[in-house]
């Protein structure tokens, strides 16, 4: 009887030793592709955010050739990330989207400073250019006032100083 | 002209002066839309980086070059992808009218940011891996591209296949990537 349990012991502890690793494999492999996904979602989504990051400032009118140039270097990390996820190279997609992730972190915290920079910078060259403007208007204003009255002085001089032509009454 | 005459002379060329005075206050805060056609380019150039010489009669294991270009004047900064595609005569292409892409699942992607007015341009190469031909039918199985390898298990009764790529711009206000009704390909002669 303990012959017989014992051996049934020992052949389920055989069979779970040769099914174990299988279990262990499949559940390597789902991890590794789940790993894999989220990193390449996370670059995705860290890439919108930088795009949308040096949008702002190129809209605020900074020099941007540099930050795109160094998204385009993300891009391709992201691009290449997903071409070795579709072929099941899960490590290597999993390495680039986190090197995609870093480097678009690194653009869009470049891209937040230029931002700022851009907005005060064109903020001040505004002000120089209203206060410019309304200088400019106020002493056209004068000018022209005061060219008026001289126009006009000048006018009345000219028609005062003028004689009644006498004509011949031939009626 | 009367004094009166004069006056509204000065008064409209005063007013002129003035307004031309304030352009640049008003041009700083108020952009004007340019107006001009939005549109992205997609095409393909051969090995020599021309229109011409482009690979056509393919042998398995030979290494051929093409260069993927596109040109943005969409009036903004773009986010494109570039999806590469392989397919026989009877696979589907992307549908013109309907502004669809093609079904078939992607091979390779490029991914670029190209400024307003400017172009991006990317090698590519390509090579047939694993062909097998039962007369004239032929079952691309191996491809690879830019040292990529995939499996394409693509079967042709002439021997004719395509590769093609669409172009998809991101679309900040859906926040997604949407197909942008532009593909270009090569038909491909694969022999032994």
């Amino acid at each position: 009887m303990n012959r017989r349990v014992v051996a049934r012991y020992l052949f389920f502890l055989v069979l779970f030793i040769f099914i174990a690793p299988c279990f262990v494999t499949t559940v390597t492999i789902s991890s590794n592709g789940d790993l894999a996904e989220s990193t390449i979602k996370n670059g995705e989504h860290v890439m919108v955010l930088a795009y949308q990051a040096v949008l702002e400032a190129e809209r605020a009118g900074a020099n941007v050739s540099n930050l795109f140039t160094e998204l385009n270097v993300a891009s391709e990390y992201l691009a290449q990330a997903q071409i070795l996820y579709r072929v099941g190279d899960l490590d290597n997609a999993t390495r680039f989207a986190d090197l995609c992730s870093r480097t678009a972190e690194k653009v869009k915290s470049e891209a937040d400073l230029v931002t700022n920079m851009a907005r005060v910078e064109s903020g001040t060259r505004l002000g120089f250019v209203m206060i410019g403007s309304a200088i400019t208007a106020c002493s056209i204003s004068v000018a022209g006032l005061l060219s008026w009255r001289v126009f006009k002085r000048r006018y009345y001089q000219r028609v005062l100083m003028m004689k009644p032509e006498v004509v011949s009454d031939e009626s | 002209m009367n004094l009166e005459d004069y006056r509204t002379l000065f008064a409209a060329t005063t007013l002129a002066l003035v307004l031309i005075a304030t352009l640049p206050t008003v041009g700083m805060i108020v952009s004007i839309p340019s107006g001009k056609e939005q549109f992205s380019e997609l095409w393909l150039l051969g090995p020599t980086h021309m229109a011409e010489d482009y690979p056509f009669n393919v042998r398995v294991g030979e290494q051929y070059r093409l260069f993927v270009s596109v040109g943005n004047h969409m009036g903004y900064s773009a986010y494109y992808l570039v999806y590469a595609k392989f397919r026989n005569q009877t696979d589907p292409l992307p549908d013109t009218l309907d502004a669809t892409p093609s079904p078939l699942p992607a091979l390779y992607e490029f991914q670029a940011f190209i400024m307003d007015g400017e172009t991006w341009e990317a090698p590519l190469t390509f090579t047939f891996l694993n062909v097998s031909r039962l007369g004239n039918s032929s079952v691309v199985s191996e491809m690879s591209i830019n040292d990529v390898v995939f499996s394409v298990n693509c079967s042709s009764n002439s021997g004719y296949y395509q590769l093609f790529f669409e172009l998809w711009l991101y679309d900040t206000s859906l926040q997604e990537f949407q197909y942008h009704s532009r593909f270009v390909g090569i038909w491909l002669n694969v022999t032994d």
